[in-house]
């Protein structure tokens, strides 16, 4: 800025010093050439006079020497008679000389000549005498160029002042006038006061200035809800540029147990080198979605990998990695459960039909008919309870909050049980001890029932003969622990988190000879559920097992 | 020009991290292999070797252009010439895997008490390839000087199998021919560790640029 000021500054101080010397020059000159004239005139009027008066004689070489003017006597002939600077006889005729004829004609002639050699201006003043001879007054001056050069050296002298003058000057102004601009709060523009012609300058400024801080408090937003999405979801997610990770959340750095600051900003495969993760990422960066199922660490993860198109190109992916280990075992769960459904159906209902089908071609004697009807009625009732115990617990799965809840005694209804089932304990000598006071809770009378029975009713199945079953019914403050001990045979402790899967038999064989349906506990389970109860088992093989069920007191169903 | 060469560098990088990927997964082929001898597992341990060789080509290439165009220094030079020797232990790994695999399609399935030691040796093995990759992936130096000191497991698998073997000859002579390939599989799952183990060196030498001493 500081140089363009001074350029145009600069140009115009120049133009203005040589026009001011170029006009004052001409206007001296033209003064000085008329004194110059008038001068010579007045001299050679004077000449003029005298010479008329006194004759030619008065014309002397002194006299010549008085004046700085050029005085020349020229005869009628045009031939030189006296001269102030050279000898007339040295000198050519004059008779051609324009200034002689005029002077000759009218009486007076002027002339001015320019000797461009010498850069000389000669005026010339010729005057007629009575006697025919012209007196001439010449003087010789500089001529007006001649006068300029000489001076200009000058002039470019003042020019180089008054320019480094100006230099200064300018430099000191500019930076003053900058200072306060520098000095602009450029956080908030409106509260400066400085030159009044910056005021839209900051208003703009204000303006902009909120705009970004508008925008950076977006963006800061949109990333915490970012943050907050991915750091606490569940599932790992992945997004890369190129194969470059630009981001990782919390889950996926667990999961492939690396840390942020490790991979963040480089390769994917510093996060994981594992060759289905590679194809998935290749595929989605060259624009295909895939999902692919990957085993890691005994853990099944569900790959799913995107593209993401930013101006129509595919130039990032993002990852995300799902654990379906639990959804997997789930499924192979439900899978086993169909499978030992139809068989569980399917075992009875061939007896029944292969026992009749004999009946039916008389292939059975008349006397074992009371043997055959037996055992189809026995395979009837077990396929009658496999099927009550399935709606039974079909029920507790869909009917959630369409059983009517209601006070209860646990001990009433463990008395029942108990009572219900004494011929069975008796057969096999099994003593069964009811300890604790009327407890009374919210729930279901009948799924408490059929939950407490068949807890009694496989303590006794599974007990040894003689064996002994101790329930015990105690209350706190905020829980009600229904328990019952066995003597019975035991559970392996690989088996004990099992035995509340449908149809999951600790003995493989689906033995019938202790009866039952495989639910038993399955019923237990949902049951203990609905009424938001807590079911521990304890169990050594050989010495009993000891099974309590921990309920809320004030729990919502109240 | 600098910000050419941090790009070649990286380059190097993820080029060999993906060569150890392939490493890793050629071993991991073998594991499979000792259980069924499957075809499709032997053909692609094959594919995974002449990949592994064709890496370490691309990677000796771009070592030698990035030493000589760019002349690194110090920690980079140390990269570049722990590189140069890592992609030679891979691919020797490499070599092993798929000489394995074709030891396996030789013989045909191993009887699972057989395979049991073998696979056993494998599964220590696969740790130890991981383990340097994964120490050359963190530039994880504690790692690195574990994966060195396994080394020492898989020298005494080696030697147990060996004394079991004896005792099979011994004891059934006319099972010798299948005893003395057991001993080489087992002998390529020791030369993989100690490549392994190389490896594991070199990222040391990379990250302290201290070369072990050769003390053994």
């Amino acid at each position: 800025m500081k140089q363009r000021i001074f350029r145009s500054t600069g140009i115009l101080i120049a133009v203005a010093v040589l026009f001011t010397f170029l006009l004052t020059s001409v206007v001296y000159y033209q003064d000085y050439s008329k004194e110059i004239k008038s001068g010579v005139q007045v001299e050679a009027e004077y000449l003029k006079k005298v010479l008329e008066e006194t004759g030619d004689s008065y014309l002397t070489q002194d006299i010549g020497n008085l004046t700085q003017n050029r005085l020349t006597l020229i005869d009628m002939d045009g031939t030189v008679l006296f001269d102030s600077i050279e000898e007339p006889a040295d000198m050519e005729n004059h008779s051609d000389r324009p200034e002689f004829i005029e002077a000759r004609k009218t009486g007076t002639g002027i002339e001015n000549r320019l000797s461009a050699t010498l850069n000389e201006n000669t005026y010339y003043y010729a005057l007629l005498l009575k006697n025919g001879e012209v007196i001439r007054v010449a003087c010789t001056s500089r001529s007006i160029f001649a006068t300029l050069t000489s001076s200009f050296t000058m002039i470019i002298l003042i020019l180089i002042i008054v320019l480094s003058l100006a230099l200064v000057v300018i430099r000191y102004r500019s930076i003053k006038l900058i200072e306060p601009i520098n000095q602009i709060d450029l956080e908030h523009p409106l509260e400066n006061d400085v030159y009044e012609e910056l005021a839209p300058l900051l208003r703009r400024l204000d303006i902009q200035n909120n705009q970004i801080e508008e925008q950076l408090r977006q963006i800061k937003q949109n990333h915490e809800e970012y943050l907050a999405i991915t750091e606490n979801m569940k599932d790992g997610m992945i997004i890369t540029n190129k194969s470059v990770v630009l981001g990782i959340n919390k889950a996926a750095t667990e999961l492939f147990g690396v840390d942020v600051k490790d991979c963040l900003h480089k390769n994917i495969l510093t996060v994981s080198r594992n060759v289905i993760i590679k194809e998935s990422l290749d595929m989605a960066i060259a624009g295909h979605s895939t999902e692919k199922i990957l085993e890691m660490n005994g853990r099944v993860l569900q790959i799913l990998a995107n593209p993401v198109s930013i101006e129509a190109g595919h130039s990032g992916a993002v990852l995300l990695i799902l654990d379906i280990t639990e959804k997997q075992q789930a499924e192979a769960m439900r899978r086993e459960f169909s499978a030992n459904v139809s068989h569980e159906l399917k075992t009875p209902l061939m007896s029944i039909s292969g026992y009749a089908e004999l009946m039916m071609n008389r292939m059975v004697k008349d006397t074992d008919i009371p043997e055959f009807s037996s055992r189809i009625y026995d395979e009837a009732n077990r396929l009658r309870t496999l099927v009550e115990d399935i709606i039974k617990l079909s029920r507790l799965d869909e009917a959630d909050g369409q059983l009517a809840f209601e006070t209860v005694d646990l001990l009433s209804i463990t008395q029942d049980v108990s009572s219900c089932l004494q011929l069975q304990a008796k057969k096999r000598d099994i003593q069964m001890t009811i300890e604790g006071k009327k407890t009374e809770m919210f729930g279901v009378r009948q799924v408490l029932y059929e939950m407490i029975f068949n807890l009694c009713d496989n303590a006794i199945k599974y007990n040894k003969d003689h064996g002994q079953i101790y329930i015990k019914i105690s209350s706190t403050r905020s829980t009600i622990t229904w328990k019952i001990m066995d003597t019975g045979i035991g559970i392996e402790k690989e088996h004990q988190d099992r035995i509340f899967e449908r149809f999951y038999r600790v003995d493989k064989s689906h033995s019938r000879e202790t009866g039952g349906t495989g639910l038993g506990l399955s019923i237990v389970k949902h049951g203990a559920m609905l009424h938001k109860g807590n079911i521990k088992v304890e169990s050594e093989i050989g010495e009993g097992t000891k099974i309590s069920i921990e309920f809320q007191k004030n729990s919502e169903n109240q | 020009m600098r910000n050419h060469f941090e790009e070649q560098l990286e380059k190097l990088n993820v080029e060999l991290m993906e060569m150890g990927a392939l490493c890793e997964q050629a071993i991991e082929n073998t594991y499979k292999i000792l259980d069924n001898a499957d075809i499709e597992m032997i053909k692609d341990t094959r594919k995974k070797e002449a990949l592994i060789d064709h890496k370490e080509r691309e990677i000796e290439n771009l070592c030698f252009e990035l030493l000589l165009r760019q002349q690194p220094v110090a920690r980079d030079l140390r990269q570049v010439s722990a590189a140069l020797k890592m992609v030679t232990d891979m691919e020797r790994i490499g070599d092993q895997a798929s000489d394995i695999a074709e030891i396996v399609e030789t013989v045909g399935a191993l009887e699972n008490s057989v395979a049991q030691p073998l696979e056993d040796m494998a599964n220590h093995t696969i740790k130890m390839v991981k383990g340097s990759v994964n120490a050359y992936v963190k530039a994880d130096l504690d790692l690195s000087k574990e994966v060195q000191k396994y080394d020492d497991v898989i020298d005494q698998n080696f030697v147990d199998i060996r004394k079991n073997l004896i005792d099979v000859i011994v004891k059934n002579p006319e099972n010798g021919e299948l005893a003395m390939d057991l001993l080489m599989i087992a002998k390529y799952y020791e030369r993989i560790g100690d490549h392994a183990c190389n490896i594991a060196e070199w990222v040391e030498f990379s990250i302290t640029g201290q070369q072990k001493e050769e003390d053994e």
